[in-house]
């Protein structure tokens, strides 16, 4: 009986955070069908009176917002793909070398993890204006790289730490080169490891807004957060509000589409098997 | 195949410690040789240094005549099955066993399939093929470890404690099949193990090290019988051997439960010292009982308290405590710290036929023959008995 009743106390509890953290989600679907026109009605429902589509067709035929789709699928999938092969390397270096100064050199990878971004924008503005990478794609990528970079080292070392080294020293016995151990026996290992790293990277880069907004001017490398803010109605008396969560919806999408697709890895036991049982 | 010749190899630390000191070792072609000691011996680390995962400091390893001190692992063709197996958990059984074939490069894909095929039926692992290591059991896994090691035609197999994470029942039958693979291939192989029971099952020779110095270089046979120190007396035999600290007085030898008359040649062994320390194989002794007439006049009988009897069915091992002076059976402390036991009370153990009626907790009288005695001395543990002619 007490465990039953245990049990559904947990059930309580799951359904009210589900109802918490789910709710703004709902609100924000249910006003992308909403009537940008009547929305602000007297007698506000929930959901919406008549579902409309008509602030997806705005958002998408509005080149503001697919350019910006377009600037942060790519910025976010450069930066991932370098920040993920920097770290996995960096990572492995720190895992398994004894070299002087690791101790050093991880802290200070913490110390930029944790340094405020806010800090960095003006003199970033200057020196990437001087240098002529101002609102490119390549001057959000730079930065990405360094404030994505140290959490990534210190997620996928601790992933590589728990391969047991036999599996390498196994495979240069077995006639591996040092680098065909890596790629054909550690790596693979570590993918859990380095597809956890890779999406996180890919979320950070993904929702960033306070470098996209400021390292930016237009669409050549604007990305949607940062798109999202100049979004204005069909006239200047129509509210942008339909359509911003419109664009929100479009967005939270691949959010979505990679954490289901990715989270069996993610959760995959990492070397079961490897070792006995 | 090949011989391993290692010439005077030292493994040191970079806080000085010596891993291995002076090791030197000639392995035969086609032998079957063991590494064994207690932990921290030093057996691991020589048989890193042979196939080339620790790096050597001073000395010089050879394979087939060939000196590999600086040659990688993979370009010295040894093939290692590691204690924990290592199998790669991302590849199947069958890609497991072919993952040296491709990494050597230019075997073509039906030689791959026929020799993964044949290593695969020798150790009966046809069926499982496709499966991944984690759902295989422990000695699947194990044979599958194997496999990768004889699936290369490898000079030399190293097996670094291959037995010790299965259980007794299972190690047993990998026992008997790693002998059967090593008579069959007729392959070098170097085999590191703590246990003694694999030691002595296994070797055509068996190399006993101590902190990081082979003791004794020996048949299994010869190590049991005619062990060079109290090091390799007390680490060979299950039950060990009994260390009991005798006086001398002429030719007699006072224990503390009987005092013997050695015959004259084992007397002369033990001319200038004053008291020794006797090494008895549970074996040696005899229920008075039953011991044979004619035998009786070339031994003792004596009476002691048995304290407990365990009876195992094929025989039974009586345990007789004894008062031994604090001052003689402080080494026996010493040495039985290094053979990973603890001494907890000086005692003997017996071994004892199961036809023999002696009870727990009651007096018996044994039959013990001196000429079955091992004499050490004391201080350095030298086995005195070796310098008798036999």
């Amino acid at each position: 009986m007490a465990s039953r009743r245990t049990s559904s106390w947990w059930t309580v509890w799951g359904l009210l955070i589900l109802v918490w953290a789910a709710f703004p989600l709902a609100w924000m679907v249910s006003l992308s069908f909403k009537d940008p026109n009547t929305f602000r009605s007297s007698t506000p429902t929930f959901l919406p009176k008549d579902w409309s589509w008509a602030n997806y067709d705005s958002v998408f035929s509005d080149s503001l917002f697919t350019s910006a789709l377009r600037n942060s699928f790519g910025i976010s999938i450069i930066a991932t793909t370098l920040s993920v092969v920097v770290a996995m390397f960096a990572a492995y270096a720190i895992a398994r070398l004894d070299f002087p100064l690791k101790k050093v050199l991880l802290s200070m990878a913490l110390a930029i993890a944790m340094f405020p971004q806010a800090a960095l924008v003006g003199p970033l503005f200057d020196m990437w204006r001087r240098l002529g990478i101002y609102d490119t794609w390549i001057g959000l990528i730079i930065p990405y790289l360094t404030f994505a970079l140290p959490l990534s080292i210190w997620t996928m070392s601790a992933f590589f730490r728990q391969i047991p080294w036999e599996m390498e020293q196994a495979a240069q016995v077995d006639g591996a080169t040092q680098w065909q151990a890596f790629r054909k026996v550690i790596v693979p290992m570590a993918a859990p490891g380095v597809f956890t790293t890779a999406i996180l990277t890919f979320f950070f880069c993904w929702n960033e807004f306070l470098l996209a907004t400021s390292l930016t001017s237009t669409d050549k490398a604007r990305t949607v957060p940062a798109a999202l803010t100049f979004f204005t109605g069909q006239s200047q008396f129509q509210s942008p509000i339909t359509s911003i969560m419109a664009a929100s919806v479009v967005v939270t999408i691949p959010v979505v589409i990679i954490v289901l697709l990715f989270q069996r890895r993610i959760v995959a036991g990492l070397t079961s098997g490897a070792v006995k049982g | 195949m090949a011989e391993i010749n290692i010439n005077n190899v030292s493994k040191e630390y970079g806080d000085g410690f010596k891993a291995v000191n002076d090791v030197s070792l000639d392995i035969a072609d086609g032998e079957f040789m063991i590494l064994v000691g207690p932990s921290g011996c030093g057996k691991s680390t020589l048989l890193r240094m042979i196939v080339g995962l620790e790096d050597i400091t001073s000395g010089d390893v050879l394979i087939g005549g060939e000196r590999v001190n600086d040659k990688a692992p993979r370009n010295r063709n040894l093939a290692m099955v590691f204690q924990n197996y290592a199998l790669y958990p991302h590849l199947t059984v069958f890609e497991n066993i072919a993952f040296p074939l491709r990494l050597r490069g230019g075997v073509s894909e039906e030689e791959i399939t026929r020799k993964v095929q044949d290593a695969a039926d020798t150790l009966e692992l046809g069926e499982h093929l496709d499966r991944k290591p984690a759902n295989l059991s422990g000695g699947q896994r194990q044979r599958v470890a194997m496999g990768r090691a004889i699936v290369r035609e490898a000079d030399a197999f190293l097996f670094d404690e291959p037995l010790s994470n299965l259980d007794a029942k299972l190690r047993g039958q990998m026992r008997t099949e790693i002998l059967r693979m090593h008579r069959r291939m007729g392959t070098t192989t170097v085999y590191v193990t703590h246990d003694q029971t694999e030691a002595m099952t296994l070797g055509d020779r068996v190399a006993v090290m101590r902190r990081g110095v082979i003791q004794q270089v020996a048949t299994p046979r010869e190590l049991y019988e005619r062990p060079v120190n109290m090091f390799v007396a007390g680490f060979i035999g299950s039950p060990p051997m009994n260390f009991v600290p005798a006086g001398v007085e002429g030719n007699k030898l006072t224990l503390p439960f009987v005092t013997v008359a050695l015959p004259d040649e084992m007397a002369a062994l033990v001319e200038g010292h004053d008291h020794v320390t006797l090494g008895i194989r549970p074996e040696a002794f005899e229920d008075a009982a039953l011991v044979d007439d004619s035998q009786k006049e070339h031994g003792v009988e004596f009476v002691v308290h048995v304290d407990v009897i365990e009876w195992l069915g094929n025989e039974q091992y009586a345990y007789i405590p004894y008062d031994a002076p604090e001052s003689m059976v402080a080494g026996l402390v010493e040495l039985e710290r290094e053979l990973d036991s603890e001494r907890m009370r000086s005692q003997l153990v017996v071994r004892l036929e199961t036809m023999s009626s002696i009870h727990d907790d009651e007096d018996a009288t044994l039959f013990l023959d001196p000429r079955r005695l091992l004499i050490f001395d004391p201080q350095s543990g030298e086995n005195l008995t070796l310098r008798l002619q036999h």
